[in-house]
């Protein structure tokens, strides 16, 4: 009964005054995912750091974030206790699935986290390294298939800038969808495929057990803790983070987009919002301001370019 | 400490008083949860998987593999007395379940179930203790060509569901494999069949079509009956437990449904359900009473509710060998081990055996509890077909509605809902089989993905699909299923003939 | 050909209402057809695109629907039994009012009402007695699967008084 007393306090404070500081977040994913997960860390950070008082988690899943996008921008707008969690997937989601809403029909606010792509093959591969695997792209690029996640998401994008980079007509690459790294895993770890592209997360136990290759990884500089150089040193110039931000609802003032902004900044700095980072394993990248707004226009144009390259948007 | 002994300490754990009360409380809650229909295990699992977590690791770890094996259990139990299956791995024990129950037969339906599911647990649990590594190496040669291969085999059998004719079961199948098609296409992220909706982008769910064909299809079709329509459903007719002949016949599909669902099960490309597909094939070739089958034959609930259960445990292979969870129940598991500090990969078995085996014994715990609480509750199911009609169909209608709404508030879910219900209402007005509409929307993506796949690998060259030794066999067993009945027959055909020339010597 | 209705010879008359299933076919195959004209043709390396496989499907159910015609004009459906009509309008009626009445009046009352209706539909036409015991029980479930099990049912006034 005590139980239903909080609730129904808390309820009621949702229905009838929700004060500055109570938000409701949007997860468009299923329970479990990264979106989700991220959106459940915020939640708990928000509250115990005092930032908020009452935050709320809707999962609303679908075509890689897209329905989610949609349902936010059309919902809230001018609400400003209303926030979505999306991410790089979000960019290239709009693209393929010619969503009507975009980045732009919602209030970017901050990047919070983001995870970089690891380039693996087969324990017993003959390729030994990452520019043996380029080697072998550039002499028939169909003879190499990458196994990754959804068609025209990350890990998709990724290998078309690599063939690029490369040199290597982006439409000839070899690129087998799979639903989700796991069975992505499968497939590399059953030697199906010549190479997987995954965040390095999906494949570090295996990396670990020594039953898969790590060749690359996709961030700016070495990451400590991973054995592995970056595309970079290659040669090729390809830095690809599978980032994940948090938005605000369409139509805010600029009073309101600096007090949620100055929210998510004291949520990204708090000792408890660190701490999940370590604990989940996920990089912290936060930016926020100008300079994630130019970031963010970079990437969707980088992301519209090399999505058309492929054929995968007309 | 070696595997065995592993084992028993698990065991010796588990055993603790306090531990069994808490599988006893798992068990409980997963089939009391996982009866409603529409409610399937990876739901219950979700809803319950908080309570868990109150208890110390050892006494949650527990209690959480009670309410899987009873979560699994319980959606079995609506299916065979009230035809309503509530998720793909029970579609098949409602076939010939439910013709049991209105016999007054649903008690050795229910209970040919239960052992059927223990036994096979049983021996699934303990392979996946001593076997999970060998296994996991033979499910990872298993790629795109071996599944469309084994795709294949799986769409043969089908037509053993298809009832009596051929053209009805057909176009059951293929109103089932268009529906599959709508949705974004997984290898080039086009939306296909979908006309600009949506909500339309994700595809068809397969519980919502299971739930609307079956359970809503049928409380339509049974409410125009009017009063005339079947009289009342006689509970028990005969025994209410397994005679000797149904021991008899009950034995070997269950050891065949979990040889054939253990490892259809740690494949890690989901279709777990599939198993419960091939052996309810396997059981109507084999065996010695065909004219039962479409009327209510044991073997037909005792093969696949054991190949279900065997593939449940099946699916814990890549998960705890690999960390990959190939379906949604094993995608909340996977969730629920990180709970406890179990992270499931390569060195699980060798990092962390206490956990590992702790989880084994749990298993084996509660699929005994499951098997104690349930066999005298058969007599109590059973009285659920005496509620009046209107309370017993009203009920079924709230629940079937409350699993679509809970997993998905939408008005348009519940659109589809009523839209598939009105459709299978009218197939079962011409007589068309449900069954087939399920799989083809299961099985469809699943086909055209790894057909898709192995030839891309090889680069569009065909041969490949029948260059593999697996794939070859699987090819060649598909086919004898289908040509073999044919041969048959002509040659039955030559026999009397030639008995007709030699009669007249 | 047909002998219109003397079954002289054995011969049934064509069955209309099949024929529709015929036709119903064919027009899901037609909206296939179309969908899969307006898809790019991505073929990759596996030659077989996103449009392959839809159009094969479309072309066994041209198929299907011409078997269907056949045995429909030829009378081979199996009898069906008379329906009655008004307990499937009670039903449909009652998932109709629940999905109308869901985000609006919350899961108990609009769940009630589908209940009560069902129940209607089975001979049960008592509604002063069904519904208040359909949206008693359907508060019961609520308070069990959204209050303890964090179930995301909609919630409405009467849900407000008890959370």
């Amino acid at each position: 009964m005590k139980q239903f007393l909080i609730a129904s306090i808390l309820a009621g404070a949702v229905a009838f005054s929700a004060s500055a500081a109570d938000y409701t977040i949007i997860a468009p994913a299923n329970p479990g995912g990264g979106w989700d997960q991220t959106a459940r860390s915020m939640q708990t950070s928000l509250q115990q750091e005092g930032i908020s008082g009452n935050v709320q988690v809707q999962n609303v899943p679908g075509a890689g974030g897209t329905i989610g996008l949609a349902q936010f921008a059309s919902q809230s707008n001018g609400n400003p206790n209303a926030l979505i969690v999306g991410g790089y997937v979000m960019v290239g989601a709009i693209l393929t699935n010619k969503s009507p809403v975009s980045l732009k029909d919602v209030t970017p606010i901050a990047r919070l986290t983001g995870e970089y792509e690891a380039i693996v093959v087969p324990a017993e591969s003959p390729l030994k390294t990452f520019g043996d695997l380029v080697e072998a792209l550039k002499k028939d690029p169909g003879a190499v298939s990458w196994a990754g996640g959804s068609a025209g998401g990350t890990d998709h994008i990724a290998v078309g800038l690599i063939a690029k980079a490369a040199g290597v007509d982006p439409t000839k690459i070899n690129y087998i969808a799979y639903s989700g790294g796991g069975e992505a895993l499968a497939a590399i770890l059953g030697n199906q495929v010549t190479a997987g592209i995954s965040g390095y997360g999906e494949f570090e136990s295996q990396v670990k057990s020594g039953t898969l290759r790590l060749l690359a990884v996709s961030s700016d500089a070495r990451i400590d803790g991973i054995d592995a150089p970056t595309i970079k040193e290659s040669g090729l110039d390809v830095v690809v983070q599978n980032w994940r931000m948090v938005a605000a609802a369409p139509g805010l003032s600029d009073e309101q987009k600096a007090a949620v902004t100055a929210d998510i900044e004291k949520l990204a700095k708090s000792a408890s919002w660190q701490e999940t980072l370590k604990t989940k394993g996920w990089q912290d990248t936060y930016l926020a301001g100008p300079a994630f707004e130019e970031q963010l226009a970079k990437d969707i144009s980088a992301t519209e370019t090399i999505l058309k390259e492929i054929g995968l948007v007309q | 400490m070696n595997t065995f002994e592993f084992l028993l300490h698990g065991l010796s754990i588990a055993m603790q008083p306090m531990n069994l009360l808490y599988a006893l409380i798992g068990v409980t809650l997963g089939t009391a949860v996982g009866v409603l229909p529409g409610i399937g295990p990876a739901l219950t699992v979700a809803l319950l998987l908080p309570v868990t977590y109150k208890l110390d690791p050892a006494g949650s770890l527990i209690m959480f593999a009670g309410i899987y094996y009873g979560g699994m259990y319980g959606g079995s139990t609506t299916s065979i007395l009230l035809n309503t299956p509530g998720e793909s791995s029970s579609i098949v024990t409602a076939l010939e379940g439910n013709k049991m129950a209105r016999a007054g037969r649903g008690g050795p339906a229910l209970a040919t179930a239960a052992i059927g599911s223990f036994v096979a647990g049983l021996i699934a649990t303990i392979a996946l203790a001593f076997i999970a590594p060998f296994v996991v190496k033979l499910a990872l040669v298993f790629g795109p060509r071996e599944y469309f291969a084994l795709m294949v085999l799986a769409f043969v059998t089908v037509s053993s569901a298809f009832g009596d004719s051929t053209l009805r079961g057909l176009t059951s199948l293929f109103i089932g494999l268009a529906l599959a098609t709508i949705g974004i296409d997984q290898l080039t992220g086009q939306a296909r069949l979908s006309f600009g909706v949506p909500d339309l982008l994700d595809g068809i769910e397969v519980t919502t079509l299971a739930v609307a064909m079956f359970a809503i299809g049928e409380s339509l079709y049974i409410a125009a009956q009017g009063d005339r329509g079947p009289d009342k459903v006689e509970a028990v007719k005969g025994s209410v437990w397994m005679t000797a002949a149904d021991w008899a016949r009950s034995w070997k599909p269950w050891l065949r449904g979990t040889a054939i669902g253990f490892p259809i099960g740690a494949m890690p490309a989901g279709g777990a359900e599939i198993g419960t597909f091939l052996s309810y094939a396997t059981e109507k070739r084999l065996t010695k009473h065909p004219e039962e089958f479409g009327n209510g034959a044991i073997e037909g609930v005792a093969g696949p509710e054991a190949a279900n259960n065997a593939s449940a445990a099946g699916t814990l292979v890549p998960l705890l060998t690999l960390g990959l969870p190939t379906t949604a129940t094993a995608a909340i598991m996977l969730a629920g081990f990180q709970q406890y500090g179990l992270q499931p990969g390569p060195l699980l078995f060798a990092t962390n055996p206490q956990l590992v085996w702790g989880l084994i014994a749990s298993l084996l715990i509660a699929n005994l509890m499951l098997l104690v609480l349930n066999l005298p509750l058969v007599g109590l199911w059973v009285r659920l077909l005496t509620i009046p009609k209107p309370w017993l169909y009203a009920g079924i209608l709230l629940f079937a509605t409350l699993g679509t709404i809970g997993a998905n508030p939408s008005p348009f879910e519940l659109g589809m809902l009523l839209a598939f219900g009105l459709l299978g209402y009218v197939m079962r007005i011409f007589g068309y089989p449900i069954a087939p509409v399920v799989v083809g929307l299961i099985l469809g993506p699943l086909a055209e993905q790894q057909l898709r796949r192995a030839l891309s690998i090889s680069q569009g060259d065909m041969t490949v699909l029948f260059t593999s030794p697996i794939a070859a066999v699987l090819l060649t067993i598909a086919a004898a299923a289908l040509i073999v009945p044919l041969i048959l027959r002509a040659r039955g055909r030559g026999e009397v003939l030639s008995q007709l020339a030699a009669s007249e010597d | 050909m047909n002998k219109g209705n003397t079954p002289l010879n054995g011969k049934r008359r064509p069955d209309r209402a099949a024929l529709f299933i015929a036709v119903f076919l064919a027009a899901i195959a037609a909206i296939i057809f179309w969908d899969v004209s307006r898809l790019a043709a991505i073929a990759s390396y596996s030659r077989i695109g996103p449009a392959t496989v839809p159009f094969v499907i479309a072309c066994v159910l041209v198929v299907l629907a011409i078997w269907t015609a056949f045995e429909a004009w030829r009378g081979d459906f199996p009898e069906r039994e008379r329906q009655e009509i008004g307990p499937v309008v009670w039903i449909v009626g009652g998932l109709v009012a629940q999905l109308l009445l869901l985000k609006v009046a919350g899961f108990s009352i609009a769940t009630g009402i589908l209940f009560a209706a069902a129940a209607a539909g089975f001979g049960k036409r008592k509604l002063w007695i069904t519904l208040p015991v359909g949206i008693a029980l359907c508060l019961g479930v609520w308070l069990i699967f959204a209050g303890l099990l964090q179930l995301s049912l909609p919630a409405g006034p009467l849900e407000h008084l008890f959370l």
